[in-house]
């Protein structure tokens, strides 16, 4: 008896003790398991919300700091973390992927990718984040690499060459892992790069799979491109897709034509710019794309996260996808079939005069960049951008980090294509609020301002506001006891009622947020990360 | 601004590493590299080249970084970004006779000088057992150190040592952590990181895990490695191709290794 108790707990031991396995069908399955984040934007259907509902409005007042991780780097932490079975996987700025303990915050390992002097992201040498899937994680890098790392050791599996970096190409994007394949796409839409997604065998990291963001010669599409304008037309991506599983289609959001300033020497709707595709997961296969900007002007990049939502449209129950816009719309369209059915501005914008009955949008006259300057709102950083947006299925309200009242001026020139070289055919200024923070706060409200807005899918009407002083880069994370979580430049963290916007907790961080925050459970106990300044940051429930 | 000797420039396109050839490249140049070896890198990266924990052996080789006499006069120069390695100021005679110096080091020590079959030592890594605990290529186990990378940091010798004679050196970073909760449960696992109130593990399945020391009834932490000696269980010849295997599985050096 004793010697088959023994042979039963041996048996238990090594069915409990098994690495991390984060199957496709669990990354599917994601909703059921909320003590995780499995993907980027904690679920294939990018809606940034978790189940989770132990912090609520009646005590998140009593937030505490539980742990920081201090990253050994200057550059921006945008990363958004995952959380697999107790164990924390992040990038620290420029291409750290680090293990941690979701308890303490203390490192299991470290792998550091080896960045070059000189690397050619527009923006920072920043990372976004990892997928997962059985036991491996996914880095896409500064120097064009796609990276395989063991969960267990952070051993180098394989690395792919996605493209020749020195040609103006960067991975910042977390990859997103569906099925057998890993899909990432490429940065460079400043320095006439011909942008792509590809899908990579998980296992060996051979190409599967490969979508021109820029219709090729001979694609359906090609024709909105005058002359060569093709070659170096942009067309990038740096923020992660979506994927639904019942029609296997992945959907990503495409950034800029270039250069960005000078439409005049690409004329044409520069099909795929600016638009969101839909893809068939297995074979990259273009299912249909709907186009935010056409023929953009004024570097509106549509890279931003696809939020898949189901919920009734004039009464019928409907897969629909929310789009908040970096043009300053609000978009639904259906995820099946691509088709447009509203789009409202959710910020003050002057560069659109309606939309036709499919939702080609005309453009209002006057507003093209000039060689003086043209004033448009919204301003180059747009009405929203690259940070997470959030959307509740318990508040069936979608909210979007906005930038209100802001604008500035587009100016235009001529320029060279030379390769790896910033290829921008103009230039913004005015009220222009630069990238990264610095430590002093002089805003001027006729720059505009910051605001959480929640926005009711249905009609696109603004539900309420939290407006801040300064803009905000930060993302949203909802929950299932209806808060919200966000933060922004002025180093805040904080917490709202995500039925009213109502401020229940508040802290300063001593650094700009740029990143998305997430939760999960530690022992039982529901925690929230954020990343701020060049640390990570953890909050739980005072014991 | 680096200027290489135009023999120099035509060797290293040939894919010699050597120096041969250069104004600084004589034996008497090795012996004054040597002196300026001892009193600028040896603290970090041992005496004679041998590594330390504050830095990774310069002997086994093959050098992580690039090894093309243009790599290591930028890593001595300009230093190795996101390391503990900074440049180091001096004049370029002085850099080249290190080079000298570090290239007498690494004389014979490479995996092109393993004289048994890489092969067959592969075939021998899985039949002897090795593959249950470590890691090389494509698969292996968590227990014993990832030994991917293995011939790019380690020379023959260290690694004919480790194998017959497992506990000659134990590094910190494969200690092993054995535990009893006061719940009664045992815990077993290498010790990836430890503070005042609590360890970070990595147990045999790979699976990573905390555990708070207030929950410990009792801990140790093993010193000696769980490996066996294979002393007198290898013939010569099968220890040769397994060093051969071993001193093959390098850091893969790519046209895009980080300029420096």
């Amino acid at each position: 008896m004793r010697h088959l108790q023994a042979v039963v707990l041996l048996a238990t031991w090594f069915s409990v003790a098994v690495p991390a396995q984060v199957s496709h069908q669990r990354l599917v399955q994601a909703a059921r398991e909320p003590q995780n984040w499995l993907t980027y934007n904690g679920n294939f259907h990018s809606t940034h919300h978790s189940g989770l509902d132990q912090i609520k409005a009646a005590n998140v007042a009593g937030l505490e700091l539980k742990w920081v991780f201090q990253a050994n780097s200057l550059e921006k932490f945008e990363a958004t973390p995952l959380v697999v079975d107790g164990v924390m996987y992040t990038v620290e700025p420029p291409n750290t992927v680090v293990a941690l303990d979701t308890r303490t915050g203390r490192p299991f390992w470290i792998y550091q990718h080896p960045v070059p002097t000189a690397t050619y992201a527009c923006c920072g040498n920043v990372n976004r984040g990892l997928a997962i899937l059985d036991n491996t994680l996914f880095i896409g890098t500064l120097d064009s690499y796609l990276v395989a790392l063991d969960a267990s050791t952070g051993r180098k599996k394989w690395q792919t060459k996605v493209f020749d970096y020195t040609k103006g190409y960067a991975l910042a994007v977390a990859p997103l892992a569906v099925k057998d394949k890993v899909i990432i796409g490429t940065a460079g839409g400043e320095r006439g790069i011909s942008g792509f997604l590809a899908a990579y065998d998980a296992k060996t990291g051979k190409e599967v799979w490969k979508f021109h963001n820029i219709a090729q010669p001979g694609e359906p599409g090609h024709e909105t491109w005058e002359g060569d304008s093709w070659k170096t037309g942009g067309a990038s991506i740096w923020v992660t897709g979506s994927y639904d599983p019942e029609l296997n289609l992945t959907y990503w959001g495409i950034g800029n034509p270039g250069p960005d300033w000078n439409p005049f020497v690409r004329k044409g709707d520069n099909l795929y710019s600016d638009c969101v595709v839909a893809l068939d997961a297995d074979t990259g296969k273009l299912k249909w794309h709907y186009q935010f900007t056409v023929n953009d002007e004024w570097d509106y990049d549509s890279v931003q996260v696809p939020v898949l939502a189901d919920l009734p449209w004039k009464g019928q129950p409907r897969k629909l996808m929310l789009w908040g816009n970096r043009n300053g719309f609000f978009y639904v369209l259906d995820r099946v079939t691509g088709e447009f059915l509203s789009a409202k501005p959710f910020v003050k914008q002057t560069w659109n005069a309606g939309f036709d009955e499919k939702g080609r949008p005309f453009k209002a006259p006057g507003k093209s960049p000039t060689i003086g300057g043209t004033d448009v709102y919204p301003g180059v950083q747009g009405g929203t951008n690259w940070y997470a947006p959030s959307f509740s299925p318990r508040t069936r309200l979608f909210y979007v980090t906005a930038w209100e009242d802001y604008h500035g001026a587009y100016f235009t020139w001529n320029q060279e294509y030379e390769p790896g070289k910033s290829f921008t055919g103009g230039t913004v200024s005015g009220p222009f609020p630069s990238i990264r923070r610095e430590r002093f706060i002089k805003w001027d409200s006729s720059w505009g301002y910051g605001v959480v807005r929640a926005l009711n899918p249905a009609t696109g009407e603004k539900v309420w506001d939290y407006p801040m002083r300064d803009v905000s880069d930060a993302g949203i994370l909802t929950t299932g006891s209806d808060l919200l979580f966000s933060g922004n430049r002025e180093g805040y963290f904080f917490s709202l009622d995500a039925k009213t916007g109502k401020e229940l907790w508040k802290r300063y961080l001593g650094g700009m947020v740029a990143a998305s925050p997430v939760t999960f459970l530690v022992d039982g106990k529901q925690y929230v990360s954020i990343a701020a300044g060049h640390s990570l940051f953890t909050f739980g429930l005072r014991e | 601004m680096l200027v290489l000797p135009p023999g120099l420039a035509l060797l290293r396109a040939q894919g010699h590493g050597s120096i041969a050839g250069t104004p600084f490249s004589t034996p008497e140049d090795a012996v004054i590299g040597a002196k300026s070896f001892q009193s600028q890198c040896a603290a970090c990266h041992g005496a004679k080249g041998v590594g330390s924990a504050a830095g990774p052996a310069l002997n086994t080789g093959t050098f992580k970084r690039g090894g093309s006499d243009e790599a290591l006069f930028g890593n001595i120069t300009k230093g190795v970004q996101g390391t503990p390695m900074v440049g180091f100021a001096l004049d370029g005679a002085e850099v080249w006779r290190l080079i000298a110096y570090l290239r007498t080091l690494n004389a014979g020590m490479g995996a092109e000088n393993a004289k048994g079959n890489a092969t067959k030592g592969a075939q021998l890594f899985r039949s002897a057992g090795c593959v249950k605990c470590h890691t090389a290529g494509d698969s292996g186990g968590y227990l014993g150190p990832d030994l991917s990378e293995i011939g790019s940091r380690r020379s023959l010798a260290d690694l004919e040592r480790s194998i017959l004679d497992p506990n000659a050196e134990v590094a910190p970073d494969f200690w092993t952590l054995r535990a009893r909760t006061k719940s009664g449960q045992n815990l077993t696992g290498i010790r990836l990181n430890e503070d005042m109130d609590s360890f970070q593990l990595r147990e045999a399945s790979g699976r990573l895990r905390s555990v708070m020391k207030s929950d410990l009834a009792s801990h140790e932490i093993i010193h000696t490695s769980p490996m066996p000696s294979f002393k007198g269980k290898l013939q010569r010849a099968e220890l040769d191709d397994l060093l051969a295997f071993l001193a093959s599985q390098r850091t893969p050096l790519t046209a895009e290794a980080p300029a420096q």
